[in-house]
């Protein structure tokens, strides 16, 4: 069965990048699902079954830390493997991405290169 | 002028590796408060230990220029997309500046980006503040990165 992937991010160019990316990367999804901020990828979680997450963190309505936080209260979407793709990058702001359950970080802006050291061994 | 070759460093790495668009860096200065006309602006503000904000301006042809690289598809004419990928370059080059004001990341907050276009405006930020804007070219194209700070 092919993989799904959630690309959370305000921005409708950057979720057009990151899909790109993914192709560029040779990392193929059977789906690629979008939202553009917390609340949203919340609603899409419950509804679709979802192999990863690439979220952006500086996010109106519902950030990307207020996401992580939400989910993980949730036992039924907890478990999905979070990666977030910000400009943010600072430790402080990393440890607490982390410390909600994201598992790993890709600095914008980033490479097809990039994509693929981070998300291939976890697919 | 302090921050001018961090802000050639990190347009030119954001223009190379998400647009694959070359951009050459020419010599900065401090804009003064003349009119912006028939440009497209990217704005994202900074606050806490600095106050302050990054944008970056440029002429309506070389912003479809730069969205039609950017997404991969032709653009003609100044519309959301438009402001949402050059918001977007707002968004990476206050986040590259950011780590380097703030390593840790706690002490430095950005704002959601915003963008605004048309025929005459005027993009103005904070008095006292130290300012530095620095030119660029691409493909017979120019536009500008503008950093103004107050870190008092």
């Amino acid at each position: 069965m092919g993989k799904t992937v959630l690309i959370v991010d305000d921005s409708n160019t950057m979720r057009k990048i990151v899909s790109r990316s993914l192709r560029q990367a040779g990392i193929d999804f059977d789906q690629i699902l979008e939202a553009g901020d917390g609340q949203e990828a919340l609603d899409v979680l419950a509804a679709n079954q979802v192999d990863v997450v690439l979220s952006d963190i500086n996010m109106p309505n519902m950030n990307g830390l207020e996401f992580l936080k939400a989910k993980s209260e949730d036992d039924a979407i907890k478990g999905i493997p979070v990666v977030m793709i910000s400009t943010e990058t600072g430790a402080d702001i990393i440890d607490e991405a982390k410390s909600y359950g994201a598992i790993g970080a890709i600095k914008k802006p980033f490479t097809p290169d990039l994509i693929n050291e981070t998300l291939g061994p976890l697919l | 002028m302090k921050y001018a070759q961090d802000i050639c460093d990190s347009t030119q790495e954001i223009f190379s590796s998400m647009i694959m668009l070359d951009v050459s860096p020419g010599e900065p200065f401090k804009r003064d408060t003349s009119k912006l006309e028939h440009s497209v602006s990217g704005i994202i503000g900074l606050a806490g230990t600095v106050k302050g904000m990054l944008a970056i301006h440029l002429p309506n042809e070389a912003a479809l220029a730069v969205t039609t690289a950017f997404l991969g598809m032709d653009v003609e004419e100044i519309d959301e997309d438009v402001c949402d990928a050059i918001g977007e370059l707002a968004n990476m080059l206050g986040g590259s500046i950011k780590s380097i004001i703030d390593p840790t990341g706690s002490d430095v907050q950005l704002s959601i980006p915003s963008a605004i276009h048309g025929e005459e405006y005027a993009v103005d930020c904070l008095a006292d503040s130290e300012s530095v804007t620095v030119p660029f070219t691409f493909n017979g194209q120019t536009f500008m990165v503008e950093l103004q700070i107050n870190q008092s």
